[in-house]
């Protein structure tokens, strides 16, 4: 009477997307993401037809001076432009969202102290490990394609901006480079919710990691103040230049994932400031993909490792 | 050895003796000194960079025969280079004051030690303000910690002694610090306190954090129109400060609700007052200390009456003996 | 169907605490036994129920259930057993047959619908099958935890401490279904348990664990022949496990 299909992982899969939705904490940032998105949106026209009009007006005041006026700049910029806070959200709310969504996806299944039913199954850990990394990409590519989706509403609803297929590649270029980046975290919420003993410090590990990545590596690298990697401009500005810089954008480039992926998303979104140069010892894309082989490995690890004689955390 | 009868110090005792051996708020704290060592040894390091270049451009051009008063001298402001320590402060104290509340209510969920505690002569108020002192000085404690360590590397980075009146400035940033961190500890021992689910408690700190920490601040930022092009759409344009107010003027509501997404966030106010004080803001750099703090004045009440609002919502909800299990 | 279902060779255990668990094991349990494993609290049951059910790799020796080994087969082992660890837990979110529907998936059980439904007939439980197992009582949710585990009608069932907080209705319930199960469908029980009176009521054959080492290993009617009653079992247990309470919980 038994019969070994639907696979295993593809079991898992389904069962932890079906639960994993109820988690509050994961509507919470779900929801959160896709309030930015809205946001980000609404920012990028905001701001932009600001700047416009702004332009307009010094035009008016400058031909009446008799002054020369100087060419719109925005008019300069590509129409990807308008998504620049994207990036910036995704570096924030974006690897957060993966980090609590990895950490729960595993967290659920411990709390409910269904562990050692799950380890007694005739299941292998790597189908377990695979259906919850599927879930994990699954979750994300959804957020993801619902970010893409609003932005090319916002191209399509707005006057004024035409985009090229080059342009098009490009946005697509820049969503599947975000999702890789939520990713990264979302592994890495996946391996300390699987390895950790504690609840609480399960979920603050990988929060620290985010702090590093985003606030205290791209410091070092270019003397980049943490708030100023708030923000999309200044979060690309140079670093000055002493050997001190070079040497640490040189060797603490290749691991400054947060840095990658903003030199990543403002290739792709056409806002690198002019005369940007990555100092890192390798490119920004090897950054992303070893961080990410890496955290694969670990969270396969870490899954096929646990505990599950038990599986729910101390307290 | 005092006999501590009132109970407020006994449980503020017993909170920092607690927080004490449970090891990761002080980690925390830890990886906060980390971050400001960071940014301070940065700082002055990106500092040396342009006296270096200065000078090497100053000689060239005296070797050329030309004055050098066509290129601006660096100029050296030590509590400038805390630029990158406060903003630190805002991110990562405000992560201190979460995880220091979350811990001092969640310890006592699932141990039914609170229907112990309430079962002795110790008022609901009492218990609170005692987990809210012993908070505070462990804030505290932390916060002076790193602002010494902080003021000792400037004097030694610059190589200057700090003026009794740089002092007094750190000392008041410190004290408005243990206030900004006090918003988020509130914050954090609220939500465990009354969340359903304790775990979930964090999760929603979290996210109030990212919502006023960064997000408010980013968005404030990002609106604002000279940040939308790399170096500055009025620069570009070659337009004048005064036309620059002028055409500004004419985007008010705009302007207003910039201002007004940057103002429900604390840490805003919290950067406005440090900048000004410690003169990390170009306009107020070498200013006395007096007008800045009368200027400011709105900042202060602004996060006096967060702290306020609160205190008062949290004083005025009962305990729920039913919440004070661990599910 | 091999007649030996469990076979325990030298089986010790000793965790990177450096606490030793087990020491040289070795027991066997025929098709069709009601196994009752006695010891004091931290004697090594426990451990000994994790190693047979794949949840934990032994030190050294060897343990086979139906043939397979646990640690050369864990899946072979997994299709053979059903598991019901003490307090068992299961998604407090979903209904008792949402819960069943999942783990009988992971065991591969086809017509599962229609065994489901068999299954909670067998245990009485239709009526559960659509509330949240998160509103039932410690005994409901054994219940289903049971249902779990012989949804996929395994030779093998273990059970770690079954009527840990139940009372005795409950008790009384769970001591029937563990004999009909028996009986029915002939599946061996495993079962660890401190309750002396629950053996004599249940069990074939006994083992009695002290600080990790076998130190009994009999069948009911041979102990009953030779002590009588069962106050008389009780006795038996403390004379050969002479621990100081206050060790016990260590």
């Amino acid at each position: 009477m038994m019969t070994t299909s639907p696979s295993p992982a593809r079991i898992v899969l389904r069962h932890s997307l079906g639960t994993v939705v109820r988690e509050q904490t994961v509507a919470i940032i779900a929801a959160l993401f896709v309030a930015l998105i809205f946001v980000s949106a609404f920012l990028g026209w905001s701001a932009t037809s600001t700047v416009d009009a702004i332009y307009k007006s010094a035009a008016v005041y400058l031909t009446k001076q008799g002054m020369a006026v100087p060419p719109n700049p925005l008019l300069a910029a590509s129409p990807l432009y308008l998504l620049r806070n994207m990036a910036t959200y995704v570096s924030l709310i974006g690897s957060l969202a993966g980090i609590v969504i990895g950490y729960q996806l595993i967290a659920s299944d411990r709390k409910a102290g269904v562990m050692p039913l799950i380890g007694t199954r005739p299941v292998e850990r790597r189908a377990y490990a695979l259906g919850k990394t599927a879930a994990l990409v699954s979750i994300l590519c959804g957020l993801v394609a619902f970010a893409a989706l609003v932005s090319v509403a916002t191209f399509f609803i707005l006057p004024g901006f035409h985009l090229s297929a080059h342009d098009w590649v490009k946005l697509f270029g820049f969503y599947a480079v975000s999702g890789l980046y939520m990713l990264v975290f979302g592994l890495l919420g996946l391996t300390f919710g699987a390895l950790s003993r504690s609840e609480t410090v399960g979920l603050l590990i990988p929060i620290t990691a985010w702090l590093s990545f985003t606030f205290i590596l791209p410091q070092l690298t270019s003397n980049i103040n943490p708030v100023a990697s708030l923000n999309p401009v200044t979060a690309l500005t140079a670093p000055p230049s002493s050997t001190f810089f070079q040497l640490t954008g040189l060797l603490l480039g290749p691991v400054s994932l947060a840095e990658a992926y903003r030199t990543l998303a403002a290739q792709l979104l056409d806002m690198l400031p002019p005369g940007f140069a990555d100092r890192a010892a390798i490119s920004p894309w090897a950054t992303l993909l070893m961080a990410l082989v890496l955290l694969a490995l670990a969270a396969r690890s870490a899954l096929s490792r646990m505990d599950m004689t038990r599986g729910d955390y101390n307290g | 050895m005092a006999d501590h009868t009132n109970p407020i110090l006994v449980i503020a005792e017993k909170e920092i003796g607690d927080t004490w051996r449970d090891r990761f708020v002080l980690i925390v704290t830890l990886f906060l000194v980390t971050a400001a060592m960071t940014a301070l040894v940065v700082g002055a390091i990106a500092l040396k960079t342009d006296v270096t270049t200065y000078n090497a451009a100053r000689a060239a051009l005296l070797a050329l025969g030309k004055s050098a008063a066509v290129i601006a001298k660096p100029e050296f402001y030590p509590l400038k280079l805390l630029r990158g320590f406060v903003e630190h402060v805002e991110i990562i104290g405000a992560v201190i004051g979460i995880l220091i509340g979350y811990r001092a209510a969640a310890n006592e969920r699932g141990r039914q030690t609170l229907a112990l505690i309430m079962t002795r002569p110790v008022g609901r108020i009492q218990f609170l303000l005692g987990k809210i002192a012993g908070a505070l000085a462990l804030i505290f404690i932390g916060l002076t910690g790193t602002f010494l360590l902080a003021g000792a590397s400037v004097s030694l980075l610059g190589g200057v002694v700090l003026s009794l009146n740089d002092v007094l400035r750190l000392i008041i940033v410190d004290l408005l610090a243990t206030a900004y961190a006090l918003i988020f500890f509130l914050i954090g021992f609220m939500a465990a306190l009354w969340a359903k689910k304790l775990p979930n408690a964090l999760l929603v700190a979290f996210t109030v954090w990212l919502t006023v920490v960064l997000i408010a601040p980013q968005i404030g930022d990002t609106m604002d129109p000279d940040n939308q092009v790399a170096g500055g759409v009025f620069a570009q344009l070659h337009v004048t400060k005064a036309q620059e107010h002028a055409i500004l003027a004419s985007f008010s509501t705009y302007e207003t609700l910039r201002n007004g997404i940057e103002i429900i966030s604390p840490t805003k106010h919290f950067e406005r007052l440090t900048f000004a004080i410690l003169g990390i803001k170009n306009i107020y750099t070498g200013k006395a200390l007096s007008p800045i703090l009368i200027e400011k004045t709105g900042d202060i009440i602004w996060l006096i009456s967060v702290i306020g609002v609160l205190l008062l919502v949290l004083l005025s909800r009962p305990l729920d003996p039913n919440r004070l299990s661990k599910e | 169907m091999p007649d030996t279902v469990i076979e325990i060779v030298d089986l010790n255990k000793t965790y990177a605490s450096g606490h030793t668990a087990l020491r040289n094991l070795t027991l066997e349990v025929r098709q069709g036994e009601v196994f009752g494993f006695l010891g004091h609290n931290g004697a090594g049951k426990t451990t000994t129920i994790h190693i047979l059910t794949t949840l934990m790799a032994p030190s050294s020796g060897m343990a086979k259930i139906c043939g397979h080994s646990v640690e050369e087969a864990p899946n072979e082992v997994r299709r053979h057993i059903g598991y019901v660890p003490e307090n068992v837990r299961l998604y407090d979110t979903m209904t008792a047959r949402a819960n069943l529907r999942f783990f009988g998936r992971l065991s591969g059980v086809e017509n599962l619908e229609r065994r489901i439904d068999e299954t909670l007939e067998f245990l009485e439980s239709q009526h559960l099958a659509d509330r949240l197992v998160g509103s039932f009582s410690k005994g409901l949710r054994q219940r289903i935890g049971l249902a779990q585990a012989i949804l996929h009608r395994p030779a093998v069932l273990f059970l770690d401490e079954p009527t840990s907080g139940l009372d005795p209705l409950g008790i009384k319930t769970l001591r029937d279904l563990i004999v009909r199960l028996n009986t029915e469908f002939g599946t061996t029980i495993f079962m660890n348990t401190h309750l002396i009176s629950e053996i004599a009521k249940t069990c074939h054959t006994i083992g009695v664990l002290n600080q990790g080492r076998l130190v009994f290993n009999d069948t009911i009617t041979a102990v009953s022949e030779r002590y009588g009653d069962d106050a008389a079992l009780e006795e038996l247990y403390l004379s050969i496990t002479p621990v100081a309470r206050k060790d016990e919980a260590a």
